[in-house]
């Protein structure tokens, strides 16, 4: 069970990644980079699990419960990365409104 | 007296969200970065004479929050937030959402510099960021735009890269504290090695080290000369002791000689790249890829000589002093007063390695490390870069030299303060026994 996590952990990662590399359109390339997120806060997510644990709130009845960091920081990451995502949609407008298209690869001199 | 660290995260995050509601805000501003500056100055003062300060938030480490400050750490939180409140001076038209940026900036590099945990390190760097690419991106012009969207999109896969070296690093130690993980560091296995990779990689697009670097000169052509200043001592700073910290995390012969390999061909092609460039802040990005290079060859020295400490904080310094002041005087054509030439002179002498300047210390300590290790391509390379720094700087000196400025009196003194320190560091001997006095981290 928790190696069809890893692997969607991976796929995520994967297909992000591809994303970015091969795609021109800036809001393709931020989508990608937005997936490629959710597989890292899955993949944290995966890492606290344990074995048959419940939610981590504590009221005597359970004795496993799963590693409640891993979730405050999954939190913070998401909050991050919306923040990041909204800036960088404010950016492709205005970038969108001074050029006329969404190709990154005139922009690209490396 | 008790100081406490948090201060000078908690006092600029606070007032950054307050900005709306004050009206004034570049007197609020400098108000806020003068008294940032003095309290870390106290916190040098007080680190200096009774050891590394601990904060702790909430619970006792391992498991809570904790902020931890040597001596590199404090001076470097007085160094980032002294010349932000002196770069900020030279900010003539001051408007509440660039105020808000600036502290923010500012507030999360000392964050990166003073912190325990590696996840609350995350957390700096992506609010040193955001914060950055809104400041890049603060002209609205397409060269700015460019800038921000290639800085952004290098920086988004930046923050994923360093989450999964974040979350091996949990997975195998089942902690965060930074002291914790080095204290419990062992050779062998997969998951550490790769979340070494994945905290340098991520890092490394922060710290401007040389595969990672493509964002870096169109973001420093693309924002305005105080923000291109805040740039090249803030966040970029911050990344390059973060990675001294990770260096020392993990500790291993491997990773020094990576880090050196990486600091040559950084250094190198940086200070060649420099050599070609038109445009004087593209020119001015491309060296300091090529003083990040250098930097990093220091740290990579951290284990085998001691000399290597001393030539980080040369280096670092004044280059963040020196290059500060080479942006701020890049937004007007050419040194038309007198402060603007001391400035442009003192700040040139110093990042090519001329003696009173501290960059001459920093270069000196490189070379005296690279001697006790034997290791004479090292300097050979230093010198040759030095040769190059050389010609394009002499080459920028002779243009804009002759060209007349068009800009208020006080724009001209910030620099002119900067170039001060950069002397004043390489003149005043007392600051070597700081600097020796104390790693970078000292558990």
């Amino acid at each position: 069970m928790i190696w069809a996590i890893y692997f969607a952990i991976a796929s995520l990662l994967a297909i992000g990644i591809y994303g970015v590399i091969t795609k021109k359109n800036l809001m393709k390339i931020f989508i990608s980079i937005s997936i490629m997120e959710t597989g890292v806060n899955l993949m944290l997510i995966a890492i606290g699990y344990i074995p048959g644990g419940t939610a981590p709130i504590e009221n005597g009845d359970f004795t496993t419960y799963v590693d409640p960091l891993p979730q405050a920081l999954v939190l913070t990451a998401i909050v991050i990365g919306v923040s990041v995502l909204a800036l960088a949609l404010v950016m492709v407008i205005n970038y969108y409104e001074k050029n006329k298209t969404l190709e990154y690869r005139r922009l690209m001199k490396w | 007296m008790v100081i406490h660290p948090v201060l000078l995260i908690a006092i600029p995050l606070l007032f950054a969200f307050l900005m709306p509601l004050l009206k004034r805000a570049k007197a609020v501003t400098i108000i806020i970065l003068l008294f940032n500056t003095l309290l870390a100055i106290l916190m040098f003062h007080n680190v200096y004479n009774n050891g590394p300060l601990y904060e702790i938030i909430a619970f006792s480490p391992p498991i809570g929050i904790y902020l931890y400050v040597d001596n590199i750490a404090a001076l470097l939180a007085v160094m980032i937030n002294l010349l932000a409140f002196i770069n900020f001076l030279s900010v003539e038209k001051v408007e509440i959402k660039f105020a808000m940026l600036y502290l923010l900036a500012v507030a999360s590099s000392t964050g990166i510099v003073i912190t325990g945990d590696i996840f609350n390190m995350f957390v700096f760097f992506e609010i040193a960021a955001v914060s950055s690419y809104a400041l890049v991106a603060w002209k609205r012009d397409k060269e700015a735009l460019e800038g921000a969207i290639k800085y952004m999109v290098l920086g988004s896969i930046a923050s994923v890269l360093m989450l999964v070296g974040i979350a091996f690093l949990y997975s195998e130690f089942r902690s965060l504290n930074i002291y914790d993980i080095m204290n419990r560091m062992d050779e062998g296995s997969v998951l550490i090695l790769l979340s070494f990779a994945f905290l340098l990689t991520g890092i490394g697009v922060e710290a401007e080290i040389f595969p990672l670097n493509g964002w870096v000169p169109d973001a420093y052509q693309g924002a305005a000369g105080s923000i291109a200043s805040l740039l090249s001592f803030g966040p970029s700073k911050a990344g390059i002791y973060a990675i001294a910290r990770l260096l020392m995390i993990f500790s291993w012969q491997q990773s020094y000689d990576l880090a050196l390999s990486v600091g040559i061909m950084t250094l190198l092609i940086g200070e060649l790249a420099a050599f070609r460039q038109e445009n004087v802040k593209r020119m001015l990005a491309y060296s300091s890829i090529g003083q990040m290079g250098l930097i990093l060859i220091s740290l990579s020295m951290l284990d085998s000589t001691d000399y290597a400490i001393i030539a980080f904080f040369f280096l670092l310094v004044s280059h963040a002093a020196s290059k500060g002041a080479l942006f701020l005087l890049s937004e007007r054509k050419g040194f038309g007063s007198n402060a603007s030439k001391y400035a442009g002179i003192v700040s040139v002498m110093s990042l090519i390695g001329m003696p009173p300047m501290a960059g001459f210390w920093g270069k000196w300590y490189i070379i005296m490390g690279a001697m006790q290790m034997e290791a004479w391509w090292i300097i050979a390379a230093i010198v040759f870069s030095s040769v190059v720094e050389a010609a394009y700087f002499a080459r920028y000196l002779s243009t804009t030299m002759q060209e007349e400025e068009h800009a208020s009196i006080i724009a001209a003194y910030p620099p002119a303060i900067m170039a001060t320190l950069t002397l004043l560091l390489g003149i005043l001997p007392f600051i070597y026994k700081i600097a020796t006095i104390g790693g970078v981290i000292n558990g």
